[in-house]
């Protein structure tokens, strides 16, 4: 505990650096509107855009936080987990340009709050801080009294569409839904003349003057009624109710014979259309201003509605390459909160991801191909490491002109992921068309289709051809398959890897081969045999019943052993306990009742990097 | 929003002692001074003087703010709520969420004045991580309209995680002891353990060590040589006498070793292992840094002897800072132990999270949980049930609500307004006067409502004119005699409100539990037999259909008078209320059934539509209680049977269970859900609505769908948790 301390200390001192000097500007619900229409331009203009997420936390319990051993598919696992669990509270976007070595950044961090103002129960019910978080923000010095009180809100696009019914306000009609289908039944017809002539009868009583003027007030209220005539603002409406598609769509082209009625249609609180309401123009002109009306309401209502996802979706449209530190992390985060709910699996995540985003560059993981990992653990350890070694001087311009600095100056780390990215490009000598184009030796491999999910997922090298990685890789880590991995856990607290090994190497004659093994936590290891099949044998014999010595010493104490289909079981079906070996326990109980469903047999690999472990010391 | 603690020590200092004069104090009439704020900065002295307050005082009102109530929509009261559901629903409140603002209160009768002092404390608290290890929790739940609805009446967020005082329970503390002491048992500290592996092949680590053998024993022997007959040690010149400095560590001449890496400490380590027999390498951790020190000794014995030392030394710093990690908890332990009676409103869930924050986690059931609070505050007070369960006190509230500033405007307008204006008989007032650090005010009013110290204050008002009311008089009170033993009191000691939704009341005490009788309550109350037994579970079915819909299904099947009601517990899950025990087996099997056949006859079955879409699951109410239990909290009903491991669609129920039927009267106060509208909006709407009375209820004959619910008039009153 004491190395903590220490490194506390040393962080508290190295944090104010110099990002107090780069004008970030701070939008919350007060100047929300201004720049939306501001950062629209800017990402018009740009030619990537940085992105840093500020959550209420990462991982329950670190075992949980994606590691070395992590495939695609448990890191998915992981990240979705948290993102479904924890909250964004600042989310920092920068459009910046990149020419030669002039780097031109717009930084803008918007502060979120998910609160609930259209009293939906969305976006969040409820969401998971991490104390730990907290307690660094507020070291930082983050506001949190500005979030929660002035965070914008938003809703996903998921969300939108339930929203819009909920809300219950009525929508013109959208062109793309109006589809003629060639039968018409004799229902349909005695349908649509029955409304025809409803709307027909009303009508003339609308546009006939005389007979409005000379009737009292009350014949006026009583012919309201027997009619059904409502007002929409100033304009005569009539409310048609359907209780189908079809109906809708039958009513829609009646009514579009005539040329001075508009229609709108009102939407069910439970889904779909509850009713058409059609609107009495005077003349065409004023159909034309009714329809440009409605057209602003329901631009108004949607920005409303959706808050600080409009800059997702501006992000979105742009088709701009987005540029992130952590990927996996970052975009879990944003598709669970802006677009729609996490889907199962890695490969539907990454499809779905590619739509809304189809060029996502990882900054952490273009780092890997030129620092060794060790010396990857933070942006400014990063970026020390890169400033040491190469000579790529980045020209930083961050041209705000209304941005007054009052202190508060956060998302400094946008600024710097867009100046690590910079200095990145100019050491891989990567030029940003040769990115935007794809043909790029690295940027395509990076960047393109499937391979997407192994650049998402951080600390797992990207499953290359290329001759280059792969040397780099064996400097230091060594590709495992998962078969040879065995989880060991059940023993006594407080044991040490050593000892452990110690333990192992004199209980059974299949760890005289040469093994390795990690703590994942306090209260689980991960064994690796680098003798193919050894595992198996070890496993055979665990969940046999003869052992032998030491090996029944430490079964009987509680030692307990899964391969690495456990492990995926966990991550799969959920099973976030606080320590691996509760998990595990769980999962085995739960795979007795249900014998062996899932036998995929998907080869997978992990890498086994030593510097990727889990150091105890954070724990 | 930063506010401004006055931080006066010195008038601490004179309020600090109970007895001064008053004669020293301001003593204001119409005063605006804010309560006292507490946190991290001035909680020593804070706790100091608390304490003598706590001991002095007749009673103590407490009120705490929390990060939210209910962790899903389906896990908010429903009268539908068997009293263990309810507990556990308690339970999964307290455990998950945080609390962030604590307000404790004591009130003294001052038979000078002839009237009640009050200190209104409000502590800003936060779970924060103080030790490496363990900590109160590594994460809770934020509700996301708990934190809107704290943020409406300017609740301060920074101050409570930046500033805010830290906790550890009881049973977290004697864990970090534990662990404390395991590792001072197993060697010194972490970095005495051997370090056995570690050779040395590389050449620069061997110049090094080889460098620093020379230099110990250059040290050593300049040492020897001092003894025998005055060497000076060279005064320290150039930069590895920086590193190398001579001092002297428990009466022994040592060697502070600064400025080397970890991996350099490590071989000095091993080469003091190897070749100096006489010294000792030491590593030792202070308050927010760690030494290492080269010590000589005389002997193998002498080396003991020293090792001894600095393990006791750093076992009393590990224990101290643990002790200083006790934080806020000294605020509960002080009320404990001094026995003193509690005053709350409406406090059940806030018992259950001092109890889950300071003492444990907690117990299963409500039973146990019960008899452990009682050891720990053996009386406590909940004035929303002394306001209901008393005749006297009915009157005078006439029909008004019984939420927490509802009742102090009424009972306690004096308070409210100012002295002037009261329409109470002057003598029937009670008087209280505030005082905070020096200042002292007989009409103070500037709290902020929903702030927890001020909460605490309006409950102590309110419960010291209630028990005026009750003809306590409080000049003939005594202040050796506890306000707990009083005969007056005596029956409404301990009595918590568990839910107020249907009135049902703990008693701490015994453990049981008793059903309100709101005996001259004004509105019209029906009652409803609510079996548990008579009750399904159904969840899962398409979200299209409603309650009406469900009832009409089962009625065709089972018969019209089959179904007494349903309820919706959310948008994917309905409790249907039978008619009788022996339907809810009937109608599970014949679901069982159809699912099973499945041929084309099974479709045209009016139980289809219910079915459609194959997810529809049902069970007795025991698996909604299971499914309570659980840890997970999905915001869908459904979701959370799934994840909670549900994969069968029906569970069947053995026929005979009208034996022992238990039965529970339940209000029907037109809180239950309205069938057509969403949930979200209606857990929403709920939440500002149980806390209003002056609603509209809907007449509603027995055997119809309840889908009423009232609208909130009275806004201010929406109140997460002392409603």
């Amino acid at each position: 505990m004491v190395p903590l301390l220490q490194r506390r200390l040393f962080c508290n001192k190295s944090f104010h650096q110099n990002h107090h000097q780069w004008p970030i500007k701070q939008v919350t619900k007060s100047n929300f509107d201004d720049s939306l229409s501001e950062i629209k331009q800017r990402i018009s203009t740009s030619d990537f855009v940085a992105v840093f997420l500020q959550n209420t936390g990462s991982s329950s319990s670190p075992w949980q936080r994606v590691s070395a051993f992590d495939t695609p598919d448990t890191a998915y696992s992981k990240a979705k987990s948290a993102a479904e669990r924890f909250q964004t509270l600042q989310f920092a976007v920068c459009p910046f340009t990149l020419q030669a070595s002039k780097l031109t950044a717009y930084p803008y961090n918007f502060h979120l709050f998910p609160r609930d103002e259209h009293k939906l129960g969305m976006p969040s019910y409820s969401f998971t801080c991490q104390t730990s978080s907290l307690t660094s923000m507020a070291r930082e010095g983050f506001d949190f009294n500005a979030c929660i009180y002035d965070g914008i809100s938003y809703l996903s696009r998921a969300q939108e569409y339930a929203a819009k019914f909920r809300i219950g306000i009525p929508m013109p009609v959208d062109h793309k839904t109006k589809s003629s289908s060639p039968t018409t039944t004799v229902a349909d017809t005695v349908f649509v003349e029955r409304i025809r002539t409803r709307v027909r009868h009303w009508k003339n009583v609308c546009t006939d003057i005389s007979t409005t003027k000379l009737e009292d007030a009350f014949v006026r209220s009583l012919r309201t009624i027997v009619l059904g005539s409502e007002k929409y603002g100033s304009r005569p409406s009539i409310t048609i109710d359907v209780c189908s598609e079809r109906q809708v769509q039958l009513v829609l082209e009646m009514l579009e014979q005539s040329d001075n009625l508009v229609p709108l249609l009102v939407p069910a609180k439970s889904g779909g259309i509850q009713s058409v309401r059609a609107v009495l123009t005077s003349s065409q002109e004023d159909k034309n201003l009714l329809k440009m009306e409605l057209q602003n309401l329901e631009v108004d209502q949607t920005k409303r509605v959706r808050g600080f996802r409009e800059v997702i979706d501006l992000i979105s449209a742009s088709q701009k390459p987005v540029v992130s530190y952590n990927s996996l992390n970052d975009f879990t985060f944003i598709h669970s909160k802006f677009i729609t709910p996490l889907p199962p699996t890695v490969d539907e995540f990454t499809n779905s991801l590619h739509l809304a985003f189809p060029v996502v560059l990882d900054v952490n993981h273009l780092v890997k191909n030129i620092v060794p990992v060790k010396k990857t653990t933070n942006i400014s350890a990063t970026m020390l490491y890169l400033k040491n070694r190469f000579i790529a001087p980045i020209d930083m311009e961050i041209p705000h002109e209304d941005v007054v600095n009052v202190g508060n100056n956060h998302g400094h780390n946008v600024v710097k992921i867009c100046h690590l990215f910079g200095k990145l490009c100019s050491v891989l000598k990567i030029t940003p068309s040769a990115i935007q184009s794809g043909n790029h030796h690295l940027a395509s491999s990076a960047l393109q289709g499937y391979e997407n999910v192994f650049q998402l997922c951080p600390n797992i090298p990207q499953e290359s051809t290329d001759e280059e990685d792969i040397r780099i890789w064996t400097n230091n880590t060594r590709k495992v398959s998962c078969q040879d991995v065995v989880f060991l856990w059940g023993f006594k607290k407080g044991t040490t890897a050593g000892m452990l090994k110690s333990l192992l190497q004199g209980s059974h004659e299949v760890f005289t081969e040469e093994f390795d093994l990690r703590l994942v936590d306090r209260s689980c290891a991960i064994v690796v045999f680098w003798q193919p099949g050894s595992s198996q044998t070890f496993l055979d014999v665990m969940n046999g019943k003869d052992f032998s010595g030491k090996l029944m010493e430490m079964v009987s104490e509680g030692v307990r052993a899964s391969g690495y289909e456990a492990y995926k079981r966990v991550c799969s079906s959920g099973l976030w306990e606080s320590e691996l070996a509760d998990s595990l326990d769980k999962a085995l109980a739960s795979s007795e009742c249900n014998s062996e469903s899932d036998s995929e047999s998907k080869p997978s690999e992990i890498y086994w990097c030593s510097e990727l472990m889990i150091n105890l010391d954070d724990l | 929003m930063k506010k401004q603690w006055p931080v006066r020590a010195l008038s601490r200092a004179l309020s600090s002692s109970t007895s001064s004069s008053t004669t020293t104090m301001t003593t204001t009439n119409t005063a605006s001074f804010p309560l006292k704020h507490v946190t991290k900065s001035n909680f020593e002295s804070a706790l100091s003087s608390l304490s003598d307050h706590v001991r002095a005082a007749d009673f103590v009102a407490i009120d705490l703010e929390m990060t939210g109530v209910t962790s899903a929509p389906w896990r908010d009261s429903f009268e539908f709520d068997r009293f263990d559901v309810r507990y556990l629903k308690v339970k999964d409140s307290a455990e998950k969420f945080a609390v962030v603002q604590f307000g404790v209160c004591p009130f003294r009768w001052d038979p000078l004045k002839l009237s009640f002092v009050a200190h209104p404390h409000n502590f800003f608290i936060y779970p924060r991580q103080e030790l490496p290890f363990d900590g109160p929790a590594n994460e809770f739940l934020c509700q996301t309209t708990s934190l809107d609805f704290l943020a409406k009446y300017q609740f301060d967020f920074n101050a409570c995680i930046h500033e805010g005082v830290s906790y550890l329970s009881r049973e977290q503390e004697v864990e970090a002891l534990k662990r404390a002491n395991l590792i001072y048992e197993d060697g010194l500290s972490d970095s005495l353990k051997e370090a056995r592996d570690m050779q040395v092949v590389n050449v620069v680590d061997f110049l090094f060590s080889e460098r620093m053998k020379n230099r110990l024993s250059e040290w050593r022997g300049g040492l020897l040589q001092e003894r025998n007959g005055g060497f000076e040690f060279q005064g320290s010149s150039n930069d590895s006498e920086q590193q190398f400095r001579t001092v002297f560590f428990k009466m022994r001449p040592a060697v502070s070793l600064n400025g080397f890496s970890s991996h350099q400490l490590r071989l000095i380590q091993l080469v003091v292992k190897k070749h100096f027999k006489d010294l000792a390498y030491l590593h030792v951790s202070g308050e927010n840094s760690s030494q290492q020190f080269i010590v000589y000794v005389d002997s193998e014995s002498d080396k003991k002897l020293l090792m001894r030392e600095v393990k006791d030394q750093q076992c009393k710093h590990e224990e101290l800072k643990i002790k200083a990690a006790v934080g806020f908890r000294h605020v509960i332990d002080l009320l404990s132990s001094e026995k003193k009676l509690i005053v709350g409103h409406n406090c059940f869930l806030d018992i259950a999270h001092i109890y889950s924050k300071f003492l444990g986690p907690l117990p299963s059931t409500g039973e146990e949980f019960a008899s452990s609070v009682n050891n720990y505050f053996p009386s406590i007070i909940d004035t929303k049930v002394l306001l209901n369960s008393n005749n006297v006190l009915q009157q005078l509230m006439k029909k008004s609500s019984t939420s927490l500033s509802s009742a102090f405007s009424v009972l306690c307008p004096q308070i409210v307004l100012g002295s002037k204006s009261s329409y109470l008989p002057l003598q029937s007032r009670v008087k209280v006067e505030v005082e905070v650090d020096d200042m002292r005010s007989s009409s103070w009013n500037s709290g902020v409502k929903h702030e927890a110290g001020y909460d605490a204050f309006m409950t102590g008002c309110i419960f010291a004119q209630a028990c005026s009311h009750l003809g306590i008089d409080f000049k003939l009170h005594l202040p050796s005699e506890n306000l707990a033993h009083n005969e007056k009191l005596k029956k409404h000691i301990n009595r918590l409100y568990l839910s107020w939704t249907n009135g049902d009341i703990i008693n701490l005490s015994t453990g049981n539990r008793t059903s309100e009788s709101f005996g001259s309550n004004n509105h019209k109350m029906r009652y409803t037999k609510i079996c548990f037994e008579h009750i399904v579970l159904i969840w899962g079915f398409q979200s299209k259909i409603k309650a009406r819909a469900i009832k009409e299904c089962i009625s065709k099947v089972l018969g019209l008078s089959s179904v007494t009601s349903v309820y919706h517990v959310d948008e994917s899950a309905v409790f249907v209320h039978f008619s009788k025990a022996g339907l809810v087996s009937k109608f599970l099997a014949l679901k069982e059934s159809l699912e099973r056949t499945n041929d084309p006859i099974s479709v045209l079955h009016p139980l289809a539509k219910l079915l459609e879409g194959g997810n529809t699951r049902a069970a007795s109410y025991e698996t909604y209680k299971e499914i309570c239990s659980s840890p997970i909290s999905k915001v869908l009903f459904a979701d959370q049977a799934e994840a909670f491991g549900i994969k069968w669609k029906t569970k069947l129920v053995e026929s005979n269970v009208e034996a022992n039927t238990q039965e529970s009267k339940i209000l029907h106060e037109g809180n239950s859900m309205n069938s057509e509208s969403d949930s979200a909006q209606e857990s929403n709407n709920r939440k500002i609505n149980k806390v209003t009375n002056d609603s509209s209820y809907d007449q509603l004959s027995r055997n119809e769908i309840v889908d009423s619910f009232y609208t909130s008039h009275n806004a201010e009153q929406i109140r997460t948790s002392n409603f």
